[in-house]
């Protein structure tokens, strides 16, 4: 029945695309237009509704009963479409979120603000991204595609491997602070991380090695200390964690597709 | 894709009752019940990490994680809107980067709202809500530099954040900033929890925005998540003796046991 539609959002292949793109925008605009005109006291029914119906949709999708030969219900296949309308509204997003950048960097450059030359390199190589990676996926260029091998490969994996990098050395910082002994708490942490930490490493468990590595006294060795900690402690208390997260999100989720929530943009006049 | 299990009716059961629990004391709260909810201090630290941005003369940072649009960025948004209303009502300096575009226009919304509510949208600065990056590393440097440029004296960090929560708050520790963040990612607590002054744990983070306006129907639905996770421990209570009976081969309850354990077993 709604088979046309999954055939929509199919991609399309180039020849026919621009086609489509105008179709889209001309839609966004009379969407918005309507959107504007609509009556003040209609605009919260009809958010209302929309909210309502797309979580009905995701509910009933994931509970309702599948064909075991498929792994699929009646609305499994709508799911892409029904995904990429939210990748379209992250689409329109980006566009505004690239024009903070431009307004807050274009003005440093303009007004010579201190560390202007900064921005004037970030932008500089949003654009040379930008320029490059469009001929690199549809341009034939290969000098073009060498240096956006050179911009992507080259430099930027590198310096977000960088700051993954630094991680190592703030860890050090932030549990020195944490394990340092101040209190009862601190003293069980730093306890704790060290055993941890010595069944982690071949020397923690030579330590022990001479215990057997049967019977009641082989949960003395620390490889089988540091397992009990992980498997039943720590384990036990980030499930306890998680139940409560579940049991908030569920209680959130609730409000927002029941439209009772309150608070922040919730109660704002639209 | 995922769906239910084979085994959907204790599951839809279960959750449903937990909605239908939680939805009964959102209508109760709002035909007036009083309802108690503990003190949480993390919450309670926001408005002293605030006053000391006033006293020192250094902005606030507000960072809504990295996450995409979601109700955890609603969640950290909201608690944002309050913080926002706060710094327009003592003409604090704020600042907040953001890494997801959708995040950014509603973030952007949020706050100009705070500051009209509280009768100061002057003191608005579209500049002060900024779109740094999609990547996470890239936006992590942003921020880490924005923190060391302004020299921040406050910084509240609520949403998803991942392996670059460290980088902000071990950043914000070495500009002296106090330091308020709350995360739904378990493997990002502990960071957190080293660094920062105060750590909003758990569902405490989905407790934080009735905390903070207290408003009839969230603190209903907090209480109706209390319910649920109550129903949640007898479940499991039940379920421990279930599986104990079941293993011993108690006559009788023992095939009640397995009964049981089988209800809840995923295969």
């Amino acid at each position: 029945m709604l088979e046309p539609i999954v055939r929509f959002f199919a991609p399309k292949p180039l020849s026919v695309l621009p086609y489509y793109v105008a179709g889209a925008v001309l839609f966004s605009i009379l969407v918005v237009i309507l959107l504007i005109n609509l009556p003040s006291r209609a605009r919260k029914p009809l958010i209302a509704i929309v909210t309502f119906l797309a979580g009905l949709f995701y509910a009933a999708e994931f509970f309702w009963p599948i064909d075991k030969a498929t792994n699929k219900n009646f609305l499994t296949d709508y799911l892409v479409p029904a995904s990429k309308l939210g990748s379209l509204l992250g689409g329109m997003t980006l566009t505004l979120g690239i024009l903070s950048l431009l307004r807050v960097h274009g003005r440093n450059i303009v007004r010579l603000r201190s560390g202007w030359y900064n921005s004037l390199a970030l932008l500089t190589a949003m654009v040379a991204m930008v320029i490059f990676g469009l001929i690199d996926n549809y341009g034939t260029n290969a000098t073009a595609k060498k240096v956006f091998n050179v911009l992507f490969e080259g430099m930027l994996i590198n310096m977000d491997a960088t700051m993954f990098s630094l991680i190592a050395f703030y860890i050090v910082s932030a549990s020195y602070r944490a394990f340092r002994i101040r209190s009862i708490e601190a003293t069980i942490l730093m306890i704790t991380a060290f055993l941890v930490m010595l069944g982690q490493v071949p020397i923690g468990n030579a330590l022990t090695d001479w215990l057997p590595k049967d019977g009641w006294i082989a949960s003395l060795r620390v490889e089988n200390i540091k397992q009990w900690i992980l498997s039943q402690v720590n384990a036990a208390a980030l499930r306890a964690i998680a139940f409560g997260l579940g049991v908030g999100g569920l209680a959130i989720s609730l409000r927002i597709w029941l439209s009772l929530e309150r608070g922040a943009y919730f109660e704002k006049e639209i | 894709m995922q769906h239910a299990f084979e085994k959907i009716w204790p599951v839809l059961i279960v959750e449903v009752l937990t909605a239908v629990i939680i939805i009964w004391r959102i209508i109760s709260a709002q035909r007036g019940k009083e309802l108690f909810i503990r003190r949480i201090p993390g919450l309670n630290a926001i408005d002293e990490a605030i006053g000391r941005a006033t006293e020192m003369g250094r902005p606030v940072l507000m960072v809504p994680g990295i996450g995409g649009f979601s109700i955890i960025a609603l969640q950290a948004l909201s608690i944002f809107s309050y913080i926002a209303r706060s710094t327009a009502k003592f003409g604090n300096r704020i600042l907040m980067p953001v890494a997801d575009p959708t995040v950014y226009t509603v973030a952007e919304e949020v706050i100009r709202d705070a500051y009209q509510a509280e009768g100061h949208p002057e003191r608005f600065d579209p500049d002060s809500i900024r779109f740094l990056s999609d990547r996470q590393f890239a936006f992590a440097s942003g921020v880490a530099g924005l923190i060391q440029r302004e020299k921040i004296a406050s910084s509240f960090m609520f949403g998803e954040f991942f392996a670059e929560s460290l980088i902000f708050a071990e950043t914000g520790n070495m500009v002296g900033a106090i330091q308020v963040a709350g995360t739904v990612q378990t493997t990002q607590i502990p960071f957190f929890i080293a660094a920062c002054d105060y750590t909003i744990i758990g569902d405490e983070y989905y407790a934080a925005s009735a905390y903070i306006s207290r408003n009839p129907t969230m603190l209903g639905s907090l209480v109706g998540q209390d319910f649920g996770k109550l129903l949640i421990t007898i479940l499991f209570v039940v379920g421990t003796g279930a599986a104990t009976v079941a293993a011993l081969n108690v006559p009788t309850l023992g095939e009640a046991g397995k009964w049981f354990v089988d209800l809840f077993t995923i295969h």
